[in-house]
C-alpha cells in the first residue's frame, strides 16, 4: 500500500480488506507501529520485525512496508530452481536423541528436517511465523496466544494440533527432562518448595485443537524468538509419553525428510519421503559427514570435492578457499561475540575502578583487525549488537592508557598489577590471538596480562566459575534476549555474577516496552549501565561465513548457523 | 628363559592395574562428575543425587574399582555418553581402522627404513649415506601436523588429485589411506633408517666383515649374509616401539584427515568427557604400550645371545 495513505490511528485504516483477514490489525499498537514507518521514526526492517511481533502475518507486513519477499517460506531465487540431489555438508554428526535437550546447534540442523518450529528468523534476523501461521500478544506482553497452521500431518498420519504444543512445552518445563529451555522461558518457570524451577501451573493453555495460549509471569517480547532456539522443536505428543524420546529410533515429524542413518561421529543421512506443508523441497537427500574437529578436515573435505558445503569457515581458511575457483564464500553479519567478562564476586575483580582501568586499555576496532581480520563489527563492552532491533547509539569507546593508568592507582595498584584470563579458544585460535592483542594494549598501563590457556571442553567446565574468561556467545535475535540471559541477577547463565537491581529495573522496563524508539531508550539506559560497571570488555561481532560449492543455489547463511535449506537446489541436479 | 618371561608378564600385569587404577580414579574419583557427564549440563543437583544413588557410585571407590575391572574381564566396557550405544560397539571397529592404517603404514615404513637405512650404513659418509641421512633427519624433524597440511596444500589445493580427508563415510577406500600413510611413513621412517644406519656402520667395521673383504667375497654376499643380520638387532626394538605409537600415538595424522581410528576416538572423548570411552582406550593404549615393550625386550633378549638374564 502507498505511505500516503497513513492518515490516522484507526487500524483499519492500514490495511486492506484481505490484510486485514490475515490478521493486520491484532494488536493495537499497529497505528502507532504504521505511523511510526510513515514518519520515519523507524526502519522498514524494525517495522516488519515489530509487525510480525504483534501478529501481522508476514505476507501482510512486508506488503505494508513495501517490500518484496512477504512468502513466509520463501524469497525470489536467482535461476530456475531444479528438483533432486544429494547436498553433502561436513558438519559433525552427533547423537539424535530429545530435541529438548539438544545442546549443540549441528544436533539440530539435523533434525530441522523431519521436526519443525513454531517460528522461524530468517537470515534476516526477522522472526516470521511456521508451524504457528500467526500470534497475538496482549498489550501488557504477558499473555501470548499462537493460532497453528492447519493442514499439516506428522509422519505417521496425525494431524498436527495444539495438544502437540502443549506436549513439547510442558517437557521443556519439566525439570526431569534437563532441558535448558527451562531458563530460556524463564517467564513461565517458578521454583517449588524444594527451590526446583519448574513450570507454572496454567502456563500453557489449550483453546482449541489449533490455538494455544501461553500465561506468561512477567511480559516476554520475545516469545516468537524463542520458539526458534535449537532446543525447542515441536514434537508429536506421544514423544516421551508412548515411545522412547529418541528421534532416531522414533523419528515422527511434521518434516518431509527421514532419517535413514545416524552414525554419530561418523555421517547422518537424511531421505526426502513425502510432501511438505510449505510446498516442493528441491533437494533429494542431505548427507552430514564428520569430520572431526580439526576445521582443516573440513576445508580439505571441500577443497576436494567430498563435501558440497562445510558447515563454517574458519577464519584463518578464508584466503585458501577463496583461491578455490569452484567454491563460493557467504556470509552475514551477526551478533555472534565473545566477552571477556569479570566474575564481580572473585577478588580483585570486585573492584569497579580496576574493571574500569583494564576496559579503558581496549582498541577494539585494532582487536578487530588484527585477530578477525576485520570480519566484524566493533563493539561496545554492552552485548546489545548494531543488528538488534533495540541497540541505542552510546558515544564511540576509545582507548586511553592514561585514564587506565589514573583509574588502576585508585584502584589500589599503582604499581600495576598481574591479573590471568581464561581461555579455551571455543571458537577457534583467534580467540588465543584477541587475548594476546589485548595483553600488548594494556601492558603501557600497567596491567600484565596472563593467558591461561586450556582445551574447549576444560573452558566450559569453567565458564561460570573463572574469575576473568573468554567467553564465546552466539547470536540472538533480540538484545533483551542475550541480557535477560547473561546479566540478569540469579540467571543460571550470569557468569559474571552481576546482581545490579538498577540493570534488572530498566531492563524490565526495556523489555515491557513495544515502542521501538522508546525502547531504544531505555535499552541505552541499560547499556549504559554495563558500560559504566565494566563487568565484560567485548573487544567486537563477528561475522559468520559458509564456503558452498557453486553449484549449490539458493543458499543464506543463517546468524546462527542454523541450517534452512527448503530454497536450496543444486545445479548439477 | 621361562623364568624371563613370567617375570616380564607379571610384571606387565601389575604396571596394567596400577595405570588402570589411576584412570579410573581421575575419570570416576568423583561420582557427581560422572553423573554430570551422563545426564548433562542442564541436569540439576537432585537429578545427579538421584543417580549417584541409583547406580551404585555411593559406595566406596575400590569397590567400584574393582567391579569395573571385573566387568571389563567380562567384555563390559559400559556405555558412551556420546555415540548413546555400548563402548564395545565402536571400540573394536575404531580399533580395527587404525589397525589398517598402522598395518599398511608399519610395512611401508619398516622395507623403506630397513632399506634406506642399510644403503646408508653400507658406505659412512658417502654421498649415498648422507643424502639418506639428511632427508630422514628432516621428514622426522617435521611433525605429523604439519607434513599433513603441507602435503594437503600440495595434492589437494594445488595438484587436485587425492581427496583431503578419509573419513570412509561411503565405505573403505584405498586412495582415501594414501595422504594418512604418506605422513605416518614420512613422519617414522627416518628413526628407524638412522637407527639401522648407526647399527649396519658399526657391522661393517667388525673383523669378521674386514676378513670377509678380504677373503675377497662378493660384496652382495658380504652385506646380506654376513652384515645385515647382526645389523638388524638393535632396529628390532625400535621397531616394536613404533607399533605401539603407531597404535595409540597416531591421534594427530587421524584427527587431521578425519580418519574414524581409535586415536581420534581417544581425543574425542577426552574432548567431551566421555569417560566409559576414555576409560576403554586409555586401558586398551597402556596394554598396547606395555605389551610391545615386553616383546620388544623378550625378542632382543632372543635375538641377541650375547644378553643372559637370570
Amino acid at each position: 500500500m502507498s505511505d500516503k495513505k497513513v492518515l490516522s490511528r484507526d487500524p483499519r485504516r492500514y490495511t486492506l480488506p484481505s490484510e486485514r483477514a490475515l490478521g493486520a490489525e491484532t494488536h493495537s499498537y499497529m497505528p502507532e507501529l504504521c505511523d511510526q514507518l510513515q514518519t520515519g521514526k523507524i526502519s522498514r526492517r524494525d517495522f516488519l520485525r515489530q509487525a510480525t511481533l504483534l501478529g501481522v502475518a508476514a505476507g501482510t507486513a512486508y506488503a505494508m512496508a513495501g517490500m518484496p519477499g512477504g512468502d513466509v517460506i520463501r524469497s525470489a531465487s536467482a535461476g530456475e530452481p531444479k528438483m533432486g540431489g544429494v547436498l553433502k555438508v561436513s558438519q559433525r554428526v552427533q547423537a539424535m536423541d530429545d530435541p529438548a535437550i539438544f545442546d549443540w546447534v549441528e544436533r539440530s540442523n539435523v533434525a530441522r528436517f523431519m521436526v519443525e518450529h513454531l517460528s522461524r528468523t530468517r537470515s534476516d534476523n526477522i522472526t516470521v511465523p511456521y508451524l504457528a501461521e500467526k500470534w497475538e500478544a496482549s498489550d501488557d506482553l504477558s499473555t501470548w496466544v499462537f493460532h497453528l497452521r492447519q493442514g499439516v500431518t506428522w509422519s505417521n498420519g496425525d494431524a498436527f494440533t495444539a495438544a502437540d504444543v502443549a506436549h513439547t512445552v510442558s517437557r521443556w518445563l519439566d525439570p526431569a527432562v534437563g532441558s535448558s529451555n527451562l531458563g530460556l522461558f524463564g517467564a513461565m518457570v517458578e521454583a517449588d518448595a524444594d527451590g526446583v524451577k519448574r513450570g507454572i501451573p496454567n502456563a500453557i493453555e489449550v483453546i482449541d485443537d489449533h490455538t494455544i495460549q501461553f500465561n506468561l509471569k512477567q511480559p516476554d517480547l520475545a516469545m516468537p524468538e524463542k520458539f526458534y532456539n535449537y532446543p525447542t522443536a515441536i514434537v508429536h505428543r506421544g514423544f516421551g509419553v508412548d515411545y522412547e524420546a529418541d528421534l532416531a529410533s522414533n523419528p515422527i515429524g511434521t518434516g518431509p525428510f527421514e532419517l535413514v542413518r545416524n552414525d554419530v561421529g561418523e555421517a547422518a543421512i537424511l531421505k526426502k519421503a513425502r510432501d511438505w506443508w510449505a510446498g516442493p523441497f528441491y533437494l533429494d537427500e542431505i548427507h552430514y559427514y564428520d569430520h572431526g574437529e580439526d576445521t582443516n578436515a573440513w576445508v580439505a573435505a571441500l577443497a576436494s570435492q567430498q563435501v558440497d558445503m562445510i558447515y563454517r569457515l574458519p577464519s584463518d581458511a578464508h584466503e585458501a578457499v577463496a583461491a578455490l575457483p569452484f567454491v563460493d564464500i557467504h556470509s552475514v553479519t551477526t551478533a555472534q561475540t565473545a566477552v571477556m567478562r569479570f566474575r564481580v564476586t572473585e577478588a580483585p575483580f570486585d573492584n569497579l575502578k580496576l574493571r574500569q582501568a583494564v576496559a579503558a586499555c581496549m582498541d577494539h576496532a585494532e582487536l578487530l583487525e588484527k585477530s578477525f581480520q576485520g570480519r566484524g563489527q566493533v563493539a561496545e563492552n554492552h552485548h546489545v549488537c548494531p543488528i538488534h532491533p533495540e541497540y541505542a547509539e552510546l558515544p564511540p569507546l576509545k582507548r586511553d592508557v592514561e585514564k587506565a593508568k589514573a583509574l588502576l592507582a585508585e584502584a589500589g595498584y599503582p604499581d600495576g598489577i598481574t591479573i590471568e584470563i581464561a581461555n579455551g579458544d571455543t571458537e577457534g585460535p583467534w580467540m588465543t590471538d584477541a587475548c594476546a592483542i589485548f595483553k600488548n594494549q594494556a601492558a603501557p598501563a600497567g596491567i600484565n596480562i596472563e593467558i591461561n590457556k586450556m582445551p574447549a571442553n576444560q573452558y566450559w567446565e569453567v565458564w561460570d566459575k573463572a574469575p576473568w574468561g573468554y567467553t564465546a556467545w552466539t547470536h540472538r535475535p533480540l538484545g533483551t534476549m542475550v541480557l535477560g540471559l547473561a546479566y540478569r541477577a540469579g540467571v543460571p547463565w550470569n557468569e559474571c555474577a552481576y546482581d545490579n537491581p538498577a540493570f534488572d529495573a530498566a531492563l524490565d522496563d526495556a523489555d515491557g516496552t513495544f515502542d521501538v524508539n522508546e525502547r531504544k531508550k531505555k535499552m541505552a539506559v541499560c547499556q549504559k549501565i554495563l558500560q559504566d560497571d565494566a563487568i565484560i570488555p567485548q573487544p567486537f561481532w563477528r561475522s559468520v561465513y559458509k564456503a558452498a560449492n557453486k553449484k549449490v543455489k539458493g543458499l543464506k547463511v543463517h546468524p546462527t548457523l542454523y541450517h534452512q535449506f527448503h530454497e536450496v537446489w543444486l545445479d548439477d541436479a | 628363559m621361562v623364568q624371563l618371561i613370567i617375570r616380564r608378564i607379571g610384571m606387565m600385569i601389575l604396571i596394567l592395574l596400577v595405570v588402570a587404577l589411576l584412570l579410573f580414579l581421575i575419570n570416576e574419583g568423583d561420582p557427581t562428575l560422572v553423573a554430570r557427564s551422563v545426564l548433562g549440563p542442564y541436569a540439576q543437583p537432585e537429578q545427579l543425587n538421584a543417580w549417584v544413588i541409583e547406580n551404585g557410585y555411593d559406595r566406596s571407590v575400590i569397590v567400584r574399582y574393582f567391579e569395573w575391572i571385573g566387568r571389563i574381564f567380562a567384555g563390559d566396557l559400559g556405555y558412551s555418553v556420546i555415540y548413546k550405544r555400548p563402548v564395545n560397539e565402536i571400540f573394536w571397529d575404531r580399533l580395527g581402522n587404525t589397525g589398517i592404517l598402522a598395518g599398511v603404514t608399519f610395512v611401508i615404513m619398516v622395507v623403506i627404513a630397513l632399506t634406506l637405512g642399510v644403503l646408508a650404513g653400507m658406505k659412512e659418509g658417502s654421498l649415498q649415506d648422507r643424502s639418506i641421512s639428511v632427508f630422514s633427519i628432516i621428514t622426522t624433524s617435521i611433525p605429523e601436523y604439519a607434513s599433513a597440511v603441507f602435503l594437503v596444500g600440495i595434492f589437494v589445493f594445488w595438484l587436485g588429485i587425492l581427496p583431503g580427508t578419509s573419513s570412509m563415510t561411503s565405505g573403505f577406500d584405498p586412495v582415501q589411506m594414501i595422504l594418512p600413510v604418506l605422513v605416518l611413513v614420512l613422519y617414522g621412517f627416518g628413526y628407524i633408517a638412522r637407527m639401522t644406519r648407526a647399527s649396519m656402520a658399526e657391522v661393517m667395521t667388525t673383523p669378521y666383515i674386514r676378513t670377509a673383504v678380504l677373503k675377497g667375497l662378493p660384496y652382495r654376499r658380504i652385506i646380506l649374509k654376513h652384515a645385515l643380520r647382526n645389523a638388524l638387532i638393535a632396529p628390532f626394538t625400535v621397531i616394536m616401539l613404533q607399533i605401539n605409537w603407531l597404535l595409540s600415538g597416531v591421534v594427530v595424522t587421524e584427527f587431521a584427515f578425519g580418519y574414524k581410528g581409535f586415536g581420534a576416538l581417544l581425543l574425542e572423548a577426552a574432548l567431551r568427557r566421555d569417560i566409559f570411552v576414555i576409560e576403554a582406550c586409555g586401558t586398551a593404549a597402556v596394554f598396547v604400550a606395555v605389551f610391545t615393550q615386553t616383546v620388544g625386550d623378550l625378542g632382543y633378549t632372543y635375538l641377541n645371545p650375547r644378553i643372559r638374564f637370570k
